[in-house]
């Protein structure tokens, strides 16, 4: 039987639950057994859907005590010696793994968005140069496969519930830690961008009309996003930036108003399925991925678009039906 | 204070062409630019080092003999010495193989600080800081948007980082990798007029693996525990959009549209 152990992220438990869909994507649903490491937190969700939940028996064990957690993913492979350790490609997520990695001295395939194996042998796929190409990996040497992995990439279809084997494991020493937590400050919480089927996504050509940008949102039924450059600008919040080094959206419509179109934001939305672009410059890289493109006033298109899809609505109020 | 900062000059992605012909990436006519994180990281050092005169700065950079030139305006911008890692057979490394190489010609410096970026734009992996650390024996922090404080004499910095849920603040012991976010405001400075041509070739320092000595079967291809079986170049294929005008007759299309596809109710 296949081993397959799982990093919990205890910032993105949900999106670390769900990398389940890797095991049995690459061994089939009973091909392999479920090893999850919840040290910071996360382990009784984790409990419902793995078969083995490692614990940090000394309390937990943040992540950013990637040194730390890298040991102990080590000891864990020393002892159960799995075939593939998968992590959730998230700001922590990637500072344990490649700890881990060169740790195990084993070879790491990042932000992958796909996954297969062929003759026996596991390859992955990732985009690069800002998503312009899309490369296949493998990894060689006879360590473990380890792979970080876009959150939402892989969905998982009703998760089988389990019922979990806790084991307590203890922290291997590790130099005095390096990285200490001294202020923690939540941020306001926003509604998560990913999970809206629209976006309204707002750039620098319409900085100002982020009001506006959320009526057209609401009429849609969607969210509000953003280009960095709108965020730069502080129109809008960091949270709902999209792009490379925002967040990776797959929405069925995306409205882009105002938004040129740089690798690094298109590396954002190659997954929708619909792109309007509105923009004043014929030539805007946008063009590139839109199936409608409106030349022109970003504040003029969605007052006029506003306008046609507010107005019905009143109308029907009076009795139209 | 002396601070080590590693730089790599990635090909410009926005300057990548598509031959749908050929089926392949032109990246010859694309320029090389400083990652810009890396920018960022290097930009940060020269403030301090201009607010704190004594500070030594280095850039590293594992590169083609090509980059020369990109590299040494970093010089001329104020960096102490410029070094350039550059041997034909590191061709192929992939970050492993990359951080060892960095890692070796580190463990030959003394630093109080190792700045990097997060992500570079080609790869962008962001494996180097965090596997280079662990080679190093060091703390690392990635995705760091402030640097508060660095003091070298109560062996620490103060970094932010813009987290997910929450804003974090971090105490992180020196030496220690920490690896900077875009920021677009933190500029490399200009180069002075005076400067354009000055001759810099003293504090370029240019090494292959004669020096650094790593195995043969630590090198490139070969020394790489991850290699690339294809590369597709689809995601390049572009769409024939609709184009109209913001115009009474473009809106009405638009909604139209929007009815079609089940966005809005007719
Ligand atoms: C390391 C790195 C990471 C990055 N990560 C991201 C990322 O995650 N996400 C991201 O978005 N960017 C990212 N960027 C920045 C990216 O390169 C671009 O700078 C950014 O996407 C530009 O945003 P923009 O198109 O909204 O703004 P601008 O470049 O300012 O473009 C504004 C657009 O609005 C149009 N316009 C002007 N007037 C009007 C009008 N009246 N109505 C409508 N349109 C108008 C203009 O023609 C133009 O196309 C990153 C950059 C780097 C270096
Ligand atoms: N070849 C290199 N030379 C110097 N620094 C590098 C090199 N490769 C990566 N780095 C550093 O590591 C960071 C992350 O790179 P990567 O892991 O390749 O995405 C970069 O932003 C650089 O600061």
């Amino acid at each position: 039987m296949k081993r397959v152990l799982v990093y919990i992220d205890e910032e993105a438990v949900e999106d670390s639950l769900a990398l389940l869909e890797i095991g049995r994507r690459l061994y089939g649903e009973q091909g392999f057994c479920a090893y999850a490491l919840a040290a910071g937190g996360g382990s009784g969700e984790a409990g419902r859907r793995f078969d083995y939940v490692f614990r940090a028996r000394s309390g937990a064990l943040p992540n950013f005590e990637a040194a730390a957690l890298a040991r102990c993913i080590a000891a864990l492979h020393q002892a159960y010696g799995f075939d593939v350790i998968v992590f959730p490609a998230t700001h922590w997520g990637r500072m344990v793994a490649p700890r881990a990695a060169a740790r195990l001295r084993a070879g790491l395939v990042a932000d992958v968005t796909a996954v297969g194996s062929e003759g026996g042998e596991i390859w992955m796929a990732r985009p690069a140069f800002s998503g312009r190409l899309l490369a296949t990996v493998v990894c060689r040497g006879g360590g473990p496969v380890m792979l970080s992995v876009r959150p939402r990439v892989f969905t998982q279809r009703a998760p089988a519930l389990k019922s979990a084997e806790f084991i307590d494991i203890d922290v291997p020493d590790t130099p005095a830690p390096g990285v200490r937590l001294i202020e923690r400050r939540e941020k306001p919480a926003v509604r998560d961008i990913r999970e809206s089927a629209v976006l309204v996504a707002g750039g620098g050509g319409i900085a100002r009309d982020f009001p506006l940008l959320e009526r057209l949102a609401q009429a849609l039924h969607g969210l509000v996003a953003a280009s960095r450059q709108a965020v730069d600008l502080g129109s809008a919040p960091r949270a709902i930036q999209v792009g490379q080094s925002g967040k990776i959206v797959s929405p069925r419509l995306y409205v882009a108003i105002g938004i040129s179109g740089a690798s690094p934001h298109l590396a954002g939305i190659r997954n929708a399925e619909y792109v309007i672009a509105v923009n004043p410059d014929r030539q805007a890289p946008i063009g590139s991925l839109a199936d409608i493109v409106v030349e022109g006033d970003g504040r003029a298109f969605v007052e006029g678009l506003l306008e046609r899809l507010e107005a019905p609505r009143t109308q029907s109020h009076g009795g139209r039906g | 204070m002396k601070i080590l900062c590693l730089l790599k000059p990635v090909p410009d992605v926005d300057q990548l062409r598509y031959d749908r012909a050929r089926n392949v990436l032109v990246r010859e006519q694309a320029r090389l630019i400083l990652n810009p994180e890396d920018a960022t990281a290097a930009a940060t050092a020269l403030e301090i080092k201009r607010a704190v005169p004594d500070t030594y700065l280095e850039t590293v950079s594992m590169a083609p003999r090509g980059a020369r030139p990109h590299l040494e305006d970093l010089a001329r911008r104020g960096v102490d010495q410029v070094t350039l890692i550059s041997d034909l057979r590191y061709a192929g490394s992939d970050t492993w193989a990359t951080s060892r190489v960095l890692a070796r010609y580190l463990e030959t410096r003394d630093y109080d600080c190792v700045f990097c970026g997060t992500h570079t734009l080609d790869g962008g992996t962001g494996q180097v800081p965090a596997q280079l650390a662990e080679l190093l024996g060091l703390p690392v922090m990635v995705g760091i948007t402030a640097l508060a404080e660095l003091d070298p004499r109560a062996g620490q910095a103060v970094v932010e980082v813009d987290g997910e849920r929450a804003l974090l603040r971090f105490a992180v012991a020196l030496p220690a990798v920490l690896g900077f976010q875009y920021n677009p405001d933190r500029k490399l400075p200009y180069l002075r007029y005076a400067d354009l041509n000055r001759d810099v070739s003293q504090q370029v320092v240019v090494l292959g693996n004669n020096a650094l000595g790593l195995a043969e079967t630590e090198l490139g291809l070969r020394g790489s525990l991850t290699q690339v079986r294809r590369i597709e170049v689809d995601a390049l294929e572009t769409k024939t959009p609709l184009r109209l005008r913001a115009d009474q007759e473009g809106l009405d299309t638009v909604c139209h549209w929007l009815e079609q596809k089940g966005f809005v109710q007719p």
